[in-house]
């Protein structure tokens, strides 16, 4: 018999203890109000909404038409294919920084450590410009597509160079010290030991870094790359509906990224891992 | 033997206490009195409701039914009054449970100078007084985790004494200690039985108990199997089921 | 174009932009840190609605898209007639984006803190207004400082959104481009901007770390 309770989920429960009849009484209280505040407030929007005739059919009703899916859907795939180039990429990149920065070659370790934290501390945004504004300028003709999946993907290679490294630091020191003890050479060790454990440890990160990747796509109005925002653009100039539309398209990003970092922590959970930032 | 009818109000009180963890009866039916000055020593197997016991007393448990008076006066179950209980009867955890972020001097000023209302200096002064007595002095600038686990043990039995409780509750604690930590945080509760302290201690050293207890109680599956002397208890325990967990721990 | 040639062209554009960016990245963090609060607050309350509201703020500002985010407060809210200049409009979004981020860090934070400490502390006989005091708060802040160290870095990347509407000076990503609209930058244009935002997080980043070697819990 196990007698100890249910250890509260979060810190979150275990702030409050278990109320005694005054304190319920205020908490029934506070709940009522603060509904009544949360409905005002989400009345006050609708309102809003309403008086500024931002709730007439119009804005609306083409939503109801296959065709306006048939095109958003379009510019997801163009969402989808440069989120998952760019996603391979900087993966096969990231793996091949970590590696370099964790070689033990000086000067390969060096660059790399500064090729990762030039990506990881600007802007992706800027690393969009430079493909955009800078590399034309070198007589480069690149079509729309690489003009924004190489930024994107570079922005997320610095980051997930970093995940990596932080599994091959949660793999136990214990193991390199056996593969070692076998005599596996340093670069056997990382590849036949350390990376398989370390892979399994981010997994869970690297799926919630494609949330990183999918918004960084969204920029890809600069590039006029048809993507899920910019056929929303098109939409918006045919429909003159921009409220609704680009409320709806928020929303359809905001599932998609829930929907990531759902799948993110479904794999952690499912495989005993923590997900490491 | 002490007895809590000899002694006037019992400074503990459970009667009919009930208590559920979803589908589990982890409390049934306990009727417990703790007089001043006793030293009441609670054991039994693991799962067996001692620490959900010990943890009701001070409400960090609530229960199902039943009463608990202290000092013949129901425990509060909220607020003010009930913050105002809790200061006045000590508890030491298992796993010490120190402020992580405070040294340990200023872990046991805490309670006199938020609660209290202590003047800084004369809680220090106090609190240094108590560490010299459970030998911890020279650690009263560190952090917790710069502690061996009975160094932090004998700290948080100061932490407690500082608020100059009426009763003290022990969960366990040395439960969680090396072996080699147990005697000194033992030493420092056979000092405090000695000088008088009201005492519930829930325990797995069963030389603690024989030595110390005024009264054992045994509890099985949430309830109070049977209680008397250390000696009635240790050498003729009257239940099957204090026989077959006395035959256990002896390792037969 | 040399770099002393673009420095003594467009050098003053670069030091407005890099205060922009500064100045923009500055204000948005100190709201963040207080909505941040208050969005923790919620979601910690013992109130049902307030904590579904506070949740449902963290999963839709911290999965959409800045871009998405900026143009819908630029664009689409002066049609509900609110109507903010430019510069509000990038400090709004960083700001309810980085709020969810924070919020996340202070409930991790607070989730770090044991339950025992709590215990210990009620059974000081403590009220919980003084638990949250002298024990929650301050042990939640400490283990925070490297996770909002990060936060602020982000923060000042985010203000790069600045570059989508015609901020006036334009901030470091807007400078690039307006360099390049009057000349032939080249690489340089480029870099130097980003040394501007590397030379600031590499600094936000080693006082972040001094001051948590400071701060830290040692459990």
């Amino acid at each position: 018999m196990k007698t100890r309770p249910p250890k509260p989920q979060t810190m979150r429960d275990a702030l409050y203890e278990a109320p005694g009849p005054r304190t319920r009484k205020r908490i029934a209280l506070g709940t009522a109000v603060s509904a009544v505040l949360v409905l005002l407030g989400a009345a006050a929007v609708v309102w809003q909404f309403y008086v500024t005739g931002q709730l007439s059919a119009r804005y609306w009703s083409f939503f109801l038409q296959w065709t306006t899916w048939r095109f958003l859907l379009q510019g997801l795939l163009g969402t989808v294919q440069v989120a998952a180039t760019a996603g391979v990429i900087a993966l096969v990149l990231g793996l091949l920084l970590m590696l370099g920065r964790t070689s033990g070659v000086r000067p390969l370790a060096a660059a790399c450590r500064v090729v990762t934290d030039f990506f990881r501390g600007v802007p992706s945004l800027l690393l969009i410009y430079f493909f955009f504004l800078v590399v034309p300028q070198y007589g480069v003709k690149m079509p729309s597509f690489w003009m924004l999946t190489l930024p994107v993907a570079l922005a997320a290679s610095g980051v997930l160079a970093e995940v990596f490294r932080a599994g091959v630091n949660a793999v136990p020191r214990g193991q390199v010290e056996a593969a070692k003890s076998i005599g596996l050479s340093p670069a056997r060790t990382m590849f036949k030991i350390v990376l398989p454990q370390a892979v399994r440890y981010v997994i869970p990160s690297l799926i919630a870094q494609l949330v990183v990747v999918v918004k960084d796509t969204t920029v890809a109005y600069v590039v006029s790359y048809p993507d899920l925002m910019q056929n929303a653009r098109v939409l918006i100039t045919r429909y003159d509906a921009l409220v609704s539309m680009y409320l709806v398209v928020a929303v359809v990003y905001i599932l998609i990224n829930y929907a990531i970092n759902r799948a993110s922590v479904y794999v952690a959970h499912r495989t005993g891992v923590k997900i490491i930032r | 033997m002490q007895s809590a009818t000899e002694k006037g109000t019992p400074v503990i009180e459970l009667r009919h206490v009930e208590k559920h963890f979803g589908d589990l009866h982890v409390l049934r039916d306990v009727n417990l009195a703790v007089g001043r000055g006793e030293v009441l020593v609670v054991v039994g197997p693991s799962g067996s409701g001692k620490s959900t016991m010990c943890r009701t007393i001070n409400r960090l448990e609530t229960i199902d039914s039943g009463e608990i008076l202290i000092e013949g006066e129901p425990l509060p179950q909220e607020g003010r009054e009930l913050a105002r209980m809790r200061a006045e009867l000590g508890m030491v955890f298992q796993q010490f449970n120190l402020f992580a972020h405070m040294t340990v001097l200023d872990n046991v000023t805490l309670g006199p100078r938020d609660v209290l209302g202590v003047p800084r200096e004369e809680a220090e002064r106090q609190a240094m007084e108590l560490l010299e007595r459970v030998g911890v002095a020279e650690q009263a600038h560190k952090v917790p985790a710069q502690l061996s686990g009975g160094q932090q043990q004998r700290a948080a039995i100061a932490r407690s004494l500082a608020m100059r409780p009426k009763a003290m509750m022990f969960d366990e604690p040395t439960s969680a200690l090396d072996p080699e930590m147990i005697n000194e945080v033992l030493d420092v509760m056979v000092e405090l039985a000695r000088e008088g302290m009201t005492m519930v201690v829930v325990t797995h050293e069963m030389s603690f108990a024989r030595r110390v207890a005024d009264r054992v109680v045994f509890m099985a599956d949430g309830q109070i199997v049977e209680e008397g002397s250390p000696d009635e208890f240790f050498d003729h325990p009257r239940s099957q089921r204090a026989r077959d967990f006395l035959d256990s721990i002896r390792g037969h | 174009m040399g770099l002393s040639e673009l420095l003594s062209t467009f050098g003053q554009n670069y030091l407005d932009g890099l205060l922009a960016t500064w100045s923009m990245t500055a204000v948005s963090f100190v709201l963040v840190m207080v909505l941040s609060v208050l969005v923790t607050v919620a979601r910690v309350s013992p109130f049902a609605p307030l904590r579904a509201v506070g949740d449902l703020y963290v999963q839709v500002f911290r999965n959409i898209p800045g871009v998405a985010l900026l143009i819908i407060i630029a664009y689409a809210l002066p049609y509900l007639r609110v109507v903010l200049d430019w510069r509000t409009c990038v400090i709004s979004a960083t700001v309810l984006m980085a709020t969810a981020f924070g919020s996340e860090n202070f409930m991790s934070g607070i989730n770090t803190i044991g339950v025992g400490q709590v215990e210990a502390a009620r059974s000081l006989g403590l009220s919980f207004g003084q638990v949250l005091r002298r024990v929650v708060i301050p042990q939640a802040l400490r283990s925070t400082v490297l996770p909002m160290t990060n936060l602020l870095i982000a923060v000042m990347l985010t203000t790069a959104l600045g570059s989508q509407v015609p901020l006036s000076p334009p901030e470091l990503t807007g400078v690039v481009d307006y360099v390049n609209s009057r000349a032939t930058g080249g690489v340089l244009a480029f870099l130097v901007s980003a040394a501007g935002y590397l030379v600031t997080a590499f600094v936000i980043s080693l006082v972040g770390n001094r001051i948590d070697r400071k701060v830290r819990i040692l459990r």
